[in-house]
This record gives C-alpha cells, structure tokens and sequence, in this order.
C-alpha cells in the first residue's frame, strides 16, 4: 500500500447545534437586542457560501469570525490549519431553523443566531474522530437497533428522536445490517489489538458486533426453508406489514404469501410453502428472549443481489474476527456460508425464490447476462459470484464442489467480464444518451467494492488477481469522485499501488454528522458550488461537499448530487454504519491512528 | 443477429492544399450542389459532411443551395458531423483552440440547422493527439471517426470500433478507417464491402463503408450510388444500407459489443509534418496566445469600465485561426502560394487580438492610480522625461497567466533605477535596444506581477548627459548584487551555472544549483546538429526517424554579450555551408528557464536543424505537452508532435530521477534517440512535395531564409509533469504586457489580481464571456501535473464569484458565472446549446 504511514487524525471543532423556535424561552431575550456589524468582505479569500451581499451580521469569537447571511451562517477561521475548517457553512434545516439569520451574539463555550423564526445554539467542541464513532453507535443503539439489524427508524416528528417508533424495516435490513456488523467486527479487532482482550471497552465492542453478525446471520434462516435462501428482512407478530414487496406469515411450520399488491398483482395471495428448517437456538434468541415464537414471524422474499453480496463480505470478516474467539459463530458461519453457496450453484448460479424461479435481481447466471439487464449488470454481478466462492473456499476450504465451480466460471469468461464494467456502463449511457453518472445505480458502488475487495484480499492467482484490479479500477471514475473512506480504504488494500488523497478521507471523518438526525440542509443556491446539470437534467455540485453540509445517506447515493433533503426523507434515523464501517477498517488496516 | 454494412456517402474537401482557398471555396459550392442534385434523386440516400467553414462559405455565396441543405440535414438526409470548422490537424493546435473549434462551429450548426454535431469526424488528419477524447466530449461529440494512421504506420491501433480513452478517462467510441474514406468505382466500392463483410464476421458488429469523390471534393456519384442500390438487391445476405456515421454509432451501442480499448494517441503517418514549413506553426502559436491573451484583458477591461467587449471580434479572428488549423495547411504541406493567404488571415486574427489588447489595457489603466503629488502637466511630464522635476515614469506590467510571475521586462528608453509600486527597488539593466537612435537604450527590469492582475512600476529617468557605449560595455567578475554573475563563459543566476564550450559554442556544463548535479555531464549540450532529409517528402511518410546526420554546424564566434544585475547573455554564432545562426543564451535573475534566442539564415535545401540534448542515466520517460495535457511516449528515437515543451526524465547514477525540458515558442516537433533529447528547429523540404519523383526544377523550400524564434532549457528533479515546466512554457509562449502609463488620479491601485486559484496544477486558460450576450463569463481551467485535485478554489472579485471545483487528472473544466456570481460548471458549448438537444 502506498500510504503506508499511519495519517494521524485528532480531535477537531465539530458542530453542535440546538435548535429552538421563536418564542422559546431558553433564547436570551438579548439576542433579540443585539445590533451586529456588517462583515467587510472585498477581498475576502476564500469562496463563501453565501453571496457577499447576503450577508447583514457578523460576530468575532477569538480569532473565529461568524458571518450571519440572509440565506445560512459561515464560520470563518483565518488559522485553520487545515483548509477543511477554514470555512464551514451552517444551514436550514439541520443547523439552523431557517436560513435568515438577523443576528449573532456569543454566549458561553458557542453562538446563538438569531433567524426569521427562531435561533439555534451552536458550539464547536474538539471531538476526535474516534469519539465520534462513539457518539454515533450510541445513538444508533439507542434509535435505529431492530433485534440487532440496523438500517434506519421512522420517526412520527421529523427532528424528533423521541417519537421513535419501535419498528421499521427496510428492504435491505441484511446489507446494512452487514454493513454494520463488518464495522463493529473491525472496531473489536482494534480494541483487541490496542488494549487487549479482556479490556471492558474490547469485550463490549465484541458484544456489539457479534449481536449484529447472529442478526444478519438469523437473515440466512429465519424462513426456515432450509434451503440456503436468504431473506431480506423480518417482522415479528406486532409489526405491521407495509405494502412493498412479497411478505410471508409463518404458522405451524408452513409459510404463507400476504396479500400485498405485489402479491395480488401476480395473482399469488396466500401461496404456500414449507417453513419447518429448525432455526438455530442462537439466532433465535433475537427474537425469542423478546417473547416472540417462530409463528410470530413475517419475513420478506424476493432477496436481491445486493443483500447477497454484504451477506458473503460479512460472512467472510466474521469468521476471520469473531471465528476465532466463537466457535460456536463460526460454526454457524460455516452451515450458513455452504448454504447459500449451495443454493446459488445448485440453482445455476441464481437465488431462487418460492415460486422455484430467480428472484428479480440476484442473477449470476451466464443466460441472464446475455439479456439487455444482463449485459449491464453483468461485469457488477461476474465479480460478485466469484467473491461468493472465494468467500466460501476461504472459510470452508477448497471443497471440489466450490472449486469446479470457480474454475468452471473462470473458463466461461467471468473474470474477464469483471474489467469490462466501464465499458459497458458508457455504451448504456450513450445508448440512452445519457451521461454516466446519471445513468449509475450509486448503490452499485458499495456493492462493486465489497465484491472487488473480497476478491483481491482472496484471490492468489496473479493473473486473475490482476484482472480483479483491474475490475475494480474500472469503477474509479465514478467512485474516485466521491472522496468516501468507505469505497477508497478498500480500494487501497486491494490495489496497493494507488495512492490515496489522505487528506480527502481524514476531512470526511472530521466533517461527518454527529448525528443521523434526518433534517436536510441548504446546497441549493450555494454560491460557492459550481452546478453541473448533465443531459438529462441531472445536477451535480463540482466539488464534493463535506457530510455536515450534504444530505445524509447510506452508501448508495452520489454525494454529488444537488440535493437538499436527507435520502430516507425528514421523518428518519438513520444507521452510523457509513460512518463507522469506513473508521474501524481504516484503523484496522492501520491508515489511521 | 444479421449485421450491416453502413454505406456513407460524403465528400472529402481539402480547403486548401494543393490549391489556394479560392478554388476550395469553388469546389465546396459544386460539390455541395450535387450532392443535394444527388439526395434529391435517390430518396434513400444519405449524406455526410463536416466543416462548418464549408457551409459558412456556401451560405454567403449561395442563400439558395444553402436553404436547401439546411431543409435536408432537418429531414436527416444531410448528417454534419465534426463540430469543428475544419478538420484540422489534431496534434498541433492547443487545448484552447479545440476548445474554440468546438464553441464556434457547434453554435454556427445549432443556430443555422437546429442541431450539433454528435460523431467528431478527421478522416484524413494526419495523427490525433491523446487528449482528443475529453476535447470531442467537451464539444457535444461522443464518437469519432479517423482513417490515420493505417495498420503500416501503426499496428498495434486497433482497426474498426474501439473505445478510445484520454488521460482524463474521457472516452469517445471511435471507428478506424480502412484504407480510404472516398470509395469510388466498382472495384473500389467492392473492395471496402469486402473487408467490411471481414470485419463483420470477425468482431460481430456493424460496420461502415466510406464512398464519394473526395480530396478535391465530389462526393458520391449516379454510378456508384446505382451500382451500390444494385448490389443491396441483388445480395440480399449482405444487408448493405445507405446510412452516417450517427446511425452507426446508434445501432452499434444498442447492441452487445466488445471491443478495445485504447488509452494512448493515435500516430503516426506524417512525421515530418510537425517542423515543416515553420511559418505556419509561428503563425500559429503566435496567433492563439495573442488572442487568448487579449480576450483575458478585454473581459476584464469590460467589466471594470464597463466597456462593450470585443466578443464578435474574437469569434471573427478564431475562425481564422481555425481555418488555418486545417491539417493540410498547418501540417505545412501545402503549396507555397497557400502560405501567403494563411500570413493574410492569420495577420487578421492578429491585429483585432493586438488592437483588442490594447483598448483593453488602456483602458484599464486608466483606472489605476499613478498620481504623483506636485505634477501639473501629465501629459507633458510623460513624453519630455528631462523635464526638470525629474518623476519617475509609470509603467504597468500585465500578467495573463493565473499564477504570479517574475520575469524580465523591457521597455523603452534607459533608466537609473526601477522600483515597484511599494518602492522596493528591483533589478534592472539597461541593455541595447533594436532602434538607433537617441540613446541606443531600453530598460529591462525583473518584474513579478501577481496571478491575472497587474503591478505598477516606476522608472526613474537618467538625470543628465551619460555615457551610453560606457554602460554597455561587459565587464566580466563585477558584482552587481543581485544573482547574476558572470565571468568570461560562465554565467549564473539564483538557481543555475551555465559554461560554454569557447571552441563548439555548446554548453558545456549546466548546473543546477539544488543538488548541484551537471547536467551537461555527458558533453555539450544546446548542441546544433544538421539532419540530411534528401528522402523523405514533405509529410515524411513512411519515415518516422530523422537520424542521418549530415554535419555539426562550426563555431563562428562566441562571447559574453551582456552582463548586467538582471541578465547575462553569451552570443554564439555558428555556421553549415552557407547557412548561419545566431543563438542568444539569455540567463536572467531568479529564473529557472535559460532562454535561447535565435537568428537563422537558412539556405541548406533537404535538411533539418535540432539542437540536442544528451543524458545520461536508466529508465528514460520522454514527456511531451499535448492540448490541455502531457503524454509519455517510448523513449525509442521516433520523431513526435509536440507542443509547448517536450522532455526527458531518467533515473542518474546517483539515483536520482532528474530531467531536462526543451521549451519552444514555435515548434511542434521532437525526439530522442539514445537519451538525447532534441527539438528540431527548422525542415527545409520542398513545399507540396507528395510521393513525388521531384522533377529537375528550381524548388522553393519550406524553411529557407530569415528565421527566427526562441527556445528555452529548464531542468528539474523529478517527473516533468511534477516540475513546473507547464507554467515556465507558457510563460515563455505569452509574455506579460507592458504598458508605459500616464499620471492619473484613479480608483484602482497600483497593484492587483483579477483572479486566484489555489492549486498550481491549475490553470485557466480563458476568461471570457459567454457567446450568448447574456454577459455571463466564462472560466476555463485544466489541471497539469496527471493528479485528481479536489477542492479547488476559484476567486475573482471582479465578478463576485467565489467557488470550489474538484478537478480529475489532466481534466478540463469550464464554468459560466452569472451577473449574480452564481456558477455552473459547462462545456466548450457554454452552457447555451445542450448535448442532447437535437
């Protein structure tokens, strides 16, 4: 790897806003007196988010100067050492009540601002990056924790943690939840590492994430097919069941279609199949030391490659870091690692669902690739199938079956379609003439990784590990971009000959969300973003924002994208994976310190 | 799946080459009259044809046949394609003038047909540099059509379809010609389907055939387009169509495909078109940096004074200068009677960029403020400098490029001191000048002039009689207190030591003074070497190397020409049978660059002049500049386009990887043989000499006579695209203005910057506003050094607007700022027509 020094990350000014509408009694009545100076802006420097014209107020806290705009706040800091904290721009809805700020007055460690419809208390403490991560599993424990799958919560007040409500799936429960999990296994590898095994802090961090893995295990089979089927999601008997997708009600051993209009749709209200695979003990705890039974549950089909994909890369990193310690774990990754590999060859490559077909996207099939969705998805999904079978090798062996199979796809061109991804996403956008990034599935890019960096951790052959790099570097010129430490730290592990911007991933810790509050901000009308609008009409901002100015997502959104609302809409929480899967594996890996 | 042979009917029409523009013009209306006569007989028929120029003419001379061609590409009977307005030669012409091709020629399609151009399309140019694809991109084009080189001169190009990949990662689908783009004939025509079917069944995609009478125009005719409808009908397993390049690139991309992909340029056929006929490539790069450079000052100016611009004007200039593009022309094989309308155009683009300028400039400075207290008569005090309160004279110094400069200035008349406009005194000389009389004298002077902004500096008059031949004399050893030294052959700066060899006139030892390595260590290096060029013909086909020596040139005479606080110069004479050059080795204080002035009388038929630069050491890289980028070729002697600069980089015996830059303000062409880099000065071939047999006759000759240019040498560690070589060669191509200056009371000081960014691997490389006269204005930047570079802040006051920008490798970015200061990141098209509007 070629950054092979440890970047040193530290303790930065991180924002922390209150914010509170007009009348309420906790704002000094003296804000509403103060008589601020317009700030002196010719000549100013640097780009500023607001129009210079904009801007009515201005207050000097230490060398800090904080410029009020009719349209957000700007934090200036003329001794920043680093240009991220230079200036920081503090907006509606997540900073501010709204973007009219009248006036500004210091008051204790941070600022008060003044807006057309209320104010909004800002401090800056030094939180490092670590603490960060911290602070974010806290809350992602406290809100977001489903029996230990962590995607996102509805809220009934947008803003508002406490109208959590205590259910909520999402379609991707076990990609997150993977997701999750892969972070807390790395966070535990590196509290082991540093303070040892037995230390209160390793063995809550090893709790955290083996709690996580037996949830997304539980995913594998809760269904109780026995089948090597991995379900999306699941419900238990006081959830309600939303109208999205393919839902089946388990009693007495059978499975039972719920009408959904999925289901009506097709005609299948009330299909049934067998449900009467044992679930293990251990994963069944998630839900039964809650009181719930087997005849409580209502999972969700029609499983994606996407689900299928995070399953294998958890199952992988799972059984390196809490194998070891949990043999009873890593069994259970062992059964259910052969499972689902079993299932996907003996079922030609496919993830086939209740009606004894593929379900809508988990195809690794070489027929499906000949098909126009094929063709396209093809280069994404010959690299996923591969990973799924080193994956399995690796934790199983080199078992004839998995290796013939390998060897088998290898033979019919799978490693080659791996490099071909660019080439077939720009003939797709030219065909639809549409410029390639208006034509991506971002939510391809983590996928791609988790795929890609399986392969190259796995793979020893250097001929087809060379190919896989160069699979992955296919996907650069869209993911390089995003300056995300969750795509580039495995990059950087597995194409140890490219060079990391450093600089670009520790401003993207320092800059991350304290919380996963949805609430939106204000990149529209930003006059410091340059706007790209591509053919389509599609807008992008050409410099990548930093997370505490950009919509909140997962990872499968653009950051460049123009967008002011948070992807899981207002009423929402969502999980700190983002966060902390890219944290602990930069410090497992030892980028960081 | 069955495939399709596309039959495109086009016309190739070379608007100059072996003709004057007169009967090109002649040629364009014919051709363009029958191939309408033609669509108009054949209801399936469809025609293809590029050049914006080539329309522009019809349309003046021809309103009617213009109606109905543009009736004909609405009914898609018509395809244009390349939204340039030629097809120029595409090694040659610099980022900005793609850019500009683009710009002016895709709003001149939308405006007169409702559409642009979506195929670039150079089937004859002769070499296609490796940026092409971000620079078709940029102009609305995603696929491209090219023939040159052919599988003899390159085999390794793939043929037929490729993805063809910039060092930006831009990509263009590109088709690759085979063999000719103007088919005509049975034989001709069956031939091409021929290989067509070949390659059909060898790659399992469409395919395209080129048909029409071409070079001198033509276009399909009655006999082949029946014989090509008679052929369709009776091979019914061949399914031939009529169809264009756009229709191809359709199908093709809703269709699987697998092909190459190909990430570097596309050369070479004609290697001696790079250095032929130097008058053109002078003209050229003259012209480009004056009117890029103009166009800076003239926004600025605009919207300082508010001023109307000179927008129209430049358009009007451009499109001379992209004329002159035209690969037969800038390539320099024309005929020689061509060159004398191309100095007429090109002087045409010159003086609105020149007058332009200078409206611009005064009018700028005529808001600074350079009131002396105590004056009252500015205008007097000015032009008499004796008059007896002796004030300093103003002059204000103008700075084009994005990023401070310190460079030497000369302004007329001599001086006894310099200062700035913080009265800090700075280096100055005052050295001959090129009139004779009154003093004999100018003043030059070290000015360093912040990023795209100006610098007052004060000359402070000789008071009283002095002794001019007296201050000229060179007196070797003295101190001078600046960094200048020189004694006997030896002059240093700041940064290098350079000696010259008193019996071959080279430089014998170059050291720089970092690391103090030699990098003249393996003998003399700047060293004048004549090329025999007896076999080749003009374009040199078939000949990629120039390595048979014909001779040195010998020594005449060398000396230490000046010696001041601010420069040193050796003047070395050299001399090859009749032909002499004159090379001024010009060392100035805190420069990096030594810059070579040369004086040639060139009367040596079939030769060509380098000057060579030999290393030593392992891992050689040679890089060179290409538009709005670099690219590294195989160090393996082969001559290669080249523009602004061109390089050697190896690892020394010390293990250290150390290069060596020739800078140049007019050449194009290079190469490498043996580690030694070397810049070919002049080719003096015989113009228009193609495949010939040369009768006896008496031949002009493309280079012969009175030359003169510059080139420069800079070394550095490390990678060349790492040093600061870009920003050096553009700095030595676009010097900075100096403007003598009155006494004014005015509003702006004395020292200011339009524009800063914050990374030195960005440049911008126009300031402009926007075609649509909306008075937005347009920013162009690139990035230089091959490195993804986010968070790139852009600030210029002068129109409110404060932005970041991430940049990738190599890439281009151009953004359109509104009267708000409000920003949109666009393309060449700025922002006016959209690359999907039809």
């Amino acid at each position: 790897m070629k950054n092979n020094v440890p970047y040193k990350l530290i303790p930065v000014p991180t924002r922390s806003c209150k914010i509170c509408k007009s009348g309420d009694p906790v704002i000094p009545k003296e804000l509403y007196e103060v008589k601020n100076e317009k700030p002196e802006l010719c000549g100013f420097p640097l780009p500023l988010p607001s129009k210079k014209s904009d801007y009515t107020c201005c207050l000097k806290t230490g060398n800090v100067i904080w410029m009020g705009a009719s349209t957000g706040l700007t934090r200036y800091d003329p001794d920043a050492e680093n240009d991220a904290f230079s200036i920081m721009f503090f907006s509606a809805d997540r900073d501010l009540p709204d973007n009219r700020v009248k006036a500004l007055m210091a008051d204790g460690d941070g600022i008060w601002a003044l807006t057309e419809t209320g104010a909004s208390y800002i401090e800056m403490p030094l939180i490092s990056p670590e603490e960060k991560a911290a602070i974010l599993l806290e809350e992602s424990k406290k809100y977001v924790d489903r029996r230990g799958m962590y995607s996102q919560k509805r809220l009934g007040r947008a803003g508002d943690f406490s109208s959590v409500f205590s259910y909520g799936h999402s379609d991707n429960d076990g990609c997150f939840t993977a997701g999750f999990a892969i972070g807390e296994m790395y966070h535990y590898a590196v509290l082991k590492r540093e303070k040892g095994a037995d230390h209160p802090d390793t063995i809550a961090a090893r709790q955290t994430a083996t709690r996580a893995c037996e949830a997304v295990l539980l995913l594998m089979h809760i269904h109780g097919r026995g089948d090597g089927f991995v379900s999306r999601t699941y419900l238990c008997a006081d959830e309600p069941v939303p109208d999205d997708g393919f839902f089946f009600r388990k009693t007495g051993g059978k499975a039972m279609l719920l009408e959904t209009s999925a289901s009506k749709e097709r005609n299948i209200v009330g299909y049934t199949i067998d449900a009467s695979a044992p679930i293990p003990e251990r994963l069944a705890r998630l839900y039964t030391d809650l009181g719930y039974t087997d005849d409580d549950i209502v999972y969700k089909a029609d499983t994606s490659s996407d689900e299928i994909t995070l399953h294998f890369l958890h199952l992988m990193t799972a059984h390196d870091i809490l194998g070891p310690d949990d043999k009873e774990l890593d069994n259970l990754i062992k059964m259910s690692v052969k499972g689902l590999m079993d299932h996907i060859i003996d079922h030609g490559y496919e993830l086939w669902d209740f009606l004894n077909k593929p379900t809508t996207w988990a195809k690794w099939s070489a027929p499906y690739f000949e098909t126009a969705f094929g063709y396209v998805d093809a280069c994404l999904n010959a690299a996923e199938v591969l990973m799924y079978h080193k994956v399995t090798m690796h934790i199983l062996g080199e078992e004839k079956k998995y290796l013939d199979s390998y060897n088998h796809l290898i033979e019919i061109g799978y490693a080659d379609l791996t490099e071909k991804h660019y080439d077939r996403m720009l003939q797709s956008a030219i065909a639809m003439n549409l410029h390639p990034y208006e034509d991506i599935m971002y939510g391809d890019h983590m996928l791609a990784v988790s795929s890609f960096y399986g392969l190259c951790l796995l793979e020893k052959d250097p001929v087809l590990l060379e190919k896989y790099r160069n699979g992955f570097k296919s996907w650069r010129t869209s993911i390089a971009r995003e300056y995300n430490p969750g795509y580039d730290i495995p990059f950087a592990i597995a194409c140890p000959d490219e060079e990391l911007d450093m600089d670009m991933l520790a401003r993207w810790f320092y800059r991350f969300n304290l919380s996963r509050l949805a609430a939106g901000v204000s990149t529209t009308g930003r006059h410091d973003c340059a706007v790209l609008t591509h053919i389509a009409g599609y807008k992008e901002i050409s410099a990548v924002l930093t997370p505490d100015e950009t919509f909140i997502s997962k990872y499968d959104r653009n950051p460049l994208q123009q967008k002011d609302v948070d992807s899981g809409g207002l009423f929402c929480i969502e999980s700190c994976y983002v966060y902390t899967f890219a944290y602990w594996m930069g410090r497992y890996y030892g980028l960081f310190e | 799946m069955k495939k399709t042979i596309h039959m495109i009917g086009n016309a190739h029409l070379d608007p100059i080459w072996l003709w004057r523009w007169q009967e090109g013009c002649n040629e364009v209306l014919q051709t363009f009259r029958s191939a309408v006569d033609r669509l108009k007989e054949y209801k399936d028929l469809i025609f293809t044809c590029s050049s914006s120029s080539s329309y522009a003419w019809v349309e003046e001379i021809d309103p009617a046949l213009f109606a109905e061609i543009q009736e004909m590409v609405k009914k898609e009977r018509w395809i244009i394609v390349n939204g340039w307005n030629v097809q120029p030669d595409c090694n040659i012409p610099s980022g900005e003038s793609f850019a500009r091709q683009s710009l002016y020629s895709q709003l001149y399609y939308y405006k007169k047909f409702g559409r642009i151009c979506k195929t670039g399309y150079n089937v004859d140019s002769f070499g296609h540099c490796g940026n092409l694809p971000q620079l078709l991109n940029l102009g609305g084009m995603r696929s491209y059509v090219m023939m040159r080189p052919g599988p003899h001169e390159n085999a390794d190009v793939p043929q037929d379809l490729f993805w063809w990949e910039g060092p930006d990662g831009s990509r263009v689908l590109t088709f690759h010609i085979h063999d000719t783009y103007c088919r005509c004939g049975t034989e001709d025509i069956d031939r091409g389907i021929d290989i067509a079917n070949r390659r059909i069944a060898e790659r399992n995609h469409d395919s395209m055939v080129f048909f029409g009478v071409g070079n001198h125009g033509g276009g399909p005719t009655k006999g082949d387009i029946n014989y090509l409808k008679e052929l369709a009908a009776s091979n019914p397993e061949n399914d031939i169509v009529f169809s264009s390049p756009d229709d191809f690139f359709k199908v093709v991309c809703n269709s699987p495909l697998d092909i190459p992909v190909w990430k570097d340029d596309l050369q070479h056929h004609a290697s001696g078109c790079y250095s032929a006929t130097s008058l053109v490539k002078q003209l050229n790069r003259r012209a480009e940096n004056a009117l890029i450079r103009s166009e800076k000052w003239d926004t600025v100016a605009s919207l300082l004074t508010n001023a109307p611009a000179s927008t129209e004007k430049y358009a009007k200039a451009w499109d001379d200068v992209c004329f002159n593009q035209f690969h037969d022309i800038l390539c320099g094989c024309s005929i020689m009677e061509a060159y004398e309308d191309v100095k007429n155009s090109m002087g045409e683009a010159m003086i609105i960029a020149d007058r332009a300028e200078n409206n611009a400039l005064l009018r700028i400075l005529s808001n600074i403020n350079t009131w002396k207290d105590g004056i009252d008569d500015a205008a007097t005090l000015v032009r008499h400098h004796f008059h007896k309160d002796n004030f300093p004279r103003p002059v204000i110094v103008f700075n084009p490029h994005s990023y401070e400069i310190t460079v030497p200035v000369q302004t007329y008349h001599p001086s006894s001191a310099v200062c700035d406009s913080e009265g800090k005194a700075v280096a100055f000389q005052n050295v001959r000048s090129s009139r004779s009389n009154d003093s004999h004298l100018d003043t030059l002077f070290m000015a360093t002039v912040p990023a795209f902004g100006y610098e007052t500096y004060w000359l402070s008059w000789i008071d009283g009689h002095i002794d001019y031949n007296e201050i000229l004399k060179v007196k070797a050893d003295s101190d001078f207190g600046t960094d200048i030294k020189a004694d006997s052959l030896t002059v240093e700066n700041e940064f290098l030591k350079v000696s010259f060899d008193k019996y071959t006139g080279e430089i014998s030892s170059l050291v720089s003074k970092e690391d103090g390595f030699d990098y003249a260590e393996n003998g003399g290096i700047a060293k004048l070497t004549v090329i025999d060029d007896h076999d080749t013909d003009t374009w040199a086909h078939n000949h990629f190397k120039f390595h048979n020596i014909k001779g040195s040139m010998t020594l005449e005479s060398i000396k230490l020409a000046e010696y001041g606080p601010a420069r040193s110069v050796v003047r070395v004479k050299h001399r090859f049978n009749d032909s002499h050059i004159t090379q001024d080795f010009i060392l100035s204080s805190g420069q990096k660059t030594i810059e070579v002035r040369c004086k040639a009388i060139w009367q040596e038929p079939f030769t060509m002049l380098k000057t060579a630069f030999p290393m030593s050491g392992t891992d050689a890289v040679n890089t060179y500049e290409i538009p709005s980028a670099f690219i590294k070729r195989p160090n393996n002697g082969e001559e290669e386009p080249g523009q602004n600069w061109a390089d050697i980089t190896l690892t020394c015996n010390d293990g250290v990887r150390r290069g060596l830059s020739v800078i140049t303000d007019s050449k194009y062409s290079y190469d490498c043989p043996d580690n030694t880099l070397r810049a070919t000065l002049l080719r003096n071939v015989i113009f228009a000499d193609h495949y010939s047999d040369r009768p006896e006759a008496e031949f002009n000759f493309t280079d012969e006579g009175l030359q003169r240019f510059s080139y420069g040498i800079y070394v550095h560690t490390g990678e060349a695209e790492k040093s600061d070589v870009v920003r050096e060669a553009a700095v030595f191509n676009c010097a900075p203005v100096a403007v003598p200056a009155g006494y004014r009371k005015g509003t702006e000081p004395q020292r200011k910057s339009f524009i800063s960014v914050s990374k030195e691997n960005i440049i911008v490389s126009a300031f402009k506003f926007c075609e649509d006269g909306s008075g937005d204005v347009i920013i162009r930047a690139y990035e230089t050094s091959g490195k993804n570079t986010p968070n790139v802040c852009f600030i210029c006051d002068l129109i409110d607007a404060g932005f970041r920008a991430d940049f990738r490798k190599n890439e281009i970015k151009t953004f359109r700022v509104d009267k708000n200061g409000y920003v949109a990141e666009t393309n060449f098209l700025e922002g006016i027509v959209s690359t999907c509007e039809e």
